[in-house]
């Protein structure tokens, strides 16, 4: 699970990230819906410690995100969007197995986690091909498997549907329903409000760096007394500008 | 954990750079081939430009009292004498080499033994009139001999008198090495200053910014392993196809020098296995230098094409030590020269080919040199600390 407690990130003067609380529990889909710039991606890389908070701080399976950042990218997996970030002169296998082995598995446990990947995503046909060559939905599938093949407990999509085809993107949600299957706790980046809204058990909006609402699908709804949750966004969006 | 992740990262990054056809190409094949190539060509233009003047020299005698020495031409083979009315612009368009002005009193100054003034006119930009020039003074002056040869015995005087003392030329290197190892104290501290940057170059540019380019970065940086790991495994990586490049490099110029018909003429140049161990230590810690500090670099440019942008006046900058040096005599470099980056390495090369091994230089260069390499890490590893250098895109 994850605990935030009041983080905050400022680059130089401006202040990406203003002091957010949320928690995620195990099993649990929550979706963190922003504008571009708002500090989605901010968020995601402190709690996968790539960025040091500049205050406030975070748990990650127990994990203090400022003291032990090694133990908590060992519980973490992460899918970007845009980029897949494979490496084209190695094949399917050699990537995955490369990011199993950084976590630290040994060879045994990486060839197993990794024929099992193999079988759930049906890549038999390609695993041992360069990557270079493969349609996007193939890189897709080995990005995905990359970031589950160390089994972790929590796991960080940061608009991991930008820019795919309708196919490809079904590869991914499918995957994040199969995360939570497995009882991980999960936070889904993303700005397409249908996407969070069919996937997240809680949605968290932020906008400028500062969380202006958060609660279930249902309680967001019942709220503001509206069935559409764009609408909703937009309204707090602007109200937030307005003050 | 730490040693682990290194070796595994260093295992990957040279396992991705070997499939990697054009870094191959560009690291490894072309620095094997440009030497023999350059020096081929450019021996086989010297030797070219030498035999089309040698055979056609063309020359045009003004002579109007065809004096004695225009006969003496007339019976040399090596000249062809050519008809000019206006030798100064026949010899700009180069339809001939030189021109000899014979005064008409010529003869009669020869006879009365008073000293003449011939007018010998050549283009001093052109390589190939010179070369006349040189071959037509010589000429005249055989003439000049004979003629004064023609004095002395009317005078009943041995010719010998002119020459009191003969020379007879030693040298201290087997005379067919001796211009080959001046060839190389000149050019192999040079070359390998240059492959030192150059070696390293292309590896560490896509080490870093092309690992960025590609999106590659970012995911590697959420797995377990620490960003120092990747430093290393990373520099590593980097050293070992620099100094592959360096051996690619070297081994060429070594064909190079035993091609017949190079610039060379296939002079063999022995060196010293000792000179050689020494030579490529000095090259694996500059290698390392450049390898690390081009990877800061690199981390730090957005892409690819700013890494190169960023990379090429660090090329420029270490040539001017390299290059003030380049003419340095081995034998006498004043110890302040090995405090000068680069300028150490390349006195110390050169004065490992010259066979001189002075501990208190050598001492310098190398703390020096471990010197740079400490500080070179020391900026990558701040390089990779900093989350405004890693995410700068």
């Amino acid at each position: 699970m994850i605990e935030i407690k009041e983080l905050s990130k400022s680059f130089k003067k401006t202040l990406a990230v203003d002091g957010i609380s949320f928690s995620v529990a195990k099993g649990e889909i929550v979706g963190l819906v922003g504008e571009n710039g708002a500090g989605k991606t901010t968020t995601l890389r402190m709690l996968a410690t790539m960025l040091k908070p500049s205050s406030g701080t975070a748990a990650v399976n127990g994990y203090d995100i400022q003291r032990q950042p090694s133990q908590v990218r060992g519980e973490i997996g992460i899918l970007f969007g845009g980029e897949v970030g494979l490496y084209d002169r190695l094949t399917g296998r050699e990537n995955i197995s490369y990011f199993a082995e950084l976590n630290g598995m040994t060879k045994a446990e990486t060839a197993s986690s990794i024929n099992e990947l193999v079988n759930l995503l049906d890549m038999q046909e390609y695993i041992d091909r360069r990557v270079g060559k493969f349609s996007r939905g193939m890189k897709q599938k080995v990005a995905v498997a990359r970031s589950i093949v160390h089994n972790p407990s929590v796991m960080l999509f940061d608009e991991p549907t930008a820019g795919l085809d309708v196919s490809a993107a079904r590869i991914v949600q499918d995957f994040i329903l199969h995360c939570k299957e497995e009882k991980k706790a999960i936070i889904f980046s993303s700005h397409s409000m249908s996407e969070v809204e069919k996937l997240c058990d809680r949605i968290v909006m932020i906008h400028k760096g500062k969380i202006v609402e958060q609660g279930t699908v249902a309680e967001l709804k019942a709220k503001y007394r509206n069935d559409n949750l764009e609408d909703v966004f937009v309204q707090l969006v602007g109200e937030s500008n307005g003050n | 954990m730490g040693i682990n992740v290194i070796k595994l990262v260093f295992l990957k990054e040279l396992k991705d750079i070997f499939r990697d056809k054009k870094t191959i190409f560009m690291s490894l094949i072309i620095p094997l081939l440009i030497f023999p190539l350059l020096f081929l060509v450019l021996g086989g233009s010297m030797d070219k430009s030498m035999k089309q003047v040698e055979e056609n020299l063309t020359v045009a005698i003004v002579d109007s009292g065809n004096s004695s020495l225009s006969q003496f031409l007339h019976n040399q083979e090596t000249i062809k004498l050519v008809e000019s009315t206006d030798v100064e612009a026949d010899i700009k368009s180069g339809k001939i080499l030189v021109a000899l002005e014979v005064p008409t009193d010529f003869d009669e100054g020869i006879k009365t033994e008073k000293p003449v003034d011939l007018v010998l006119l050549y283009d001093n930009a052109s390589q190939s009139s010179q070369m006349a020039f040189s071959a037509v003074s010589g000429i005249v002056d055989a003439y000049s001999k004979a003629v004064i040869e023609q004095r002395l015995l009317t005078r009943d005087i041995s010719g010998d008198l002119l020459t009191p003392v003969v020379i007879d030329a030693r040298t201290t290197e087997k005379e067919e090495e001796g211009f080959g190892k001046f060839m190389l104290s000149l050019m192999l501290p040079l070359m390998l200053v240059i492959f030192s940057i150059s070696g390293p170059m292309g590896v560490a540019v896509d080490l870093g910014a092309g690992e960025k380019e590609r999106g590659t970065l970012e995911p590697v940086l959420t797995t377990q392993a620490g960003r120092l790991s990747l430093l290393w495994g990373k520099f590593f990586a980097i050293t070992v196809m620099g100094l592959l490049s360096t051996i690619a490099s070297l081994l060429g110029l070594l064909f190079s020098m035993r091609q017949e018909g190079g610039l060379f003429q296939g002079s063999a140049v022995s060196i010293e296995p000792v000179t050689l161990v020494l030579i490529g230590l000095v090259t694996l810690l500059l290698t390392m230098f450049f390898g690390a500090l081009e990877l800061s670099i690199s981390i730090y440019a957005r892409s690819f094409k700013e890494a190169q942008t960023y990379i090429s006046p660090l090329m420029m900058i270490s040539f001017i030590p390299t290059y003030a040096t380049y003419m340095l005599d081995a034998k006498n470099i004043e110890t302040y020269y090995f405090h000068i980056p680069l300028a150490n390495v390349s006195c110390i090369l050169k004065e490992f080919l010259a066979g001189i091994y002075n501990f208190t230089h050598i001492g310098i260069t190398f703390v020096w040199i471990i010197i740079y390499i400490f500080a070179a890490v020391l900026f990558a590893r701040y390089m990779f600390s900093k989350e405004e250098v890693i995410f700068r895109t």
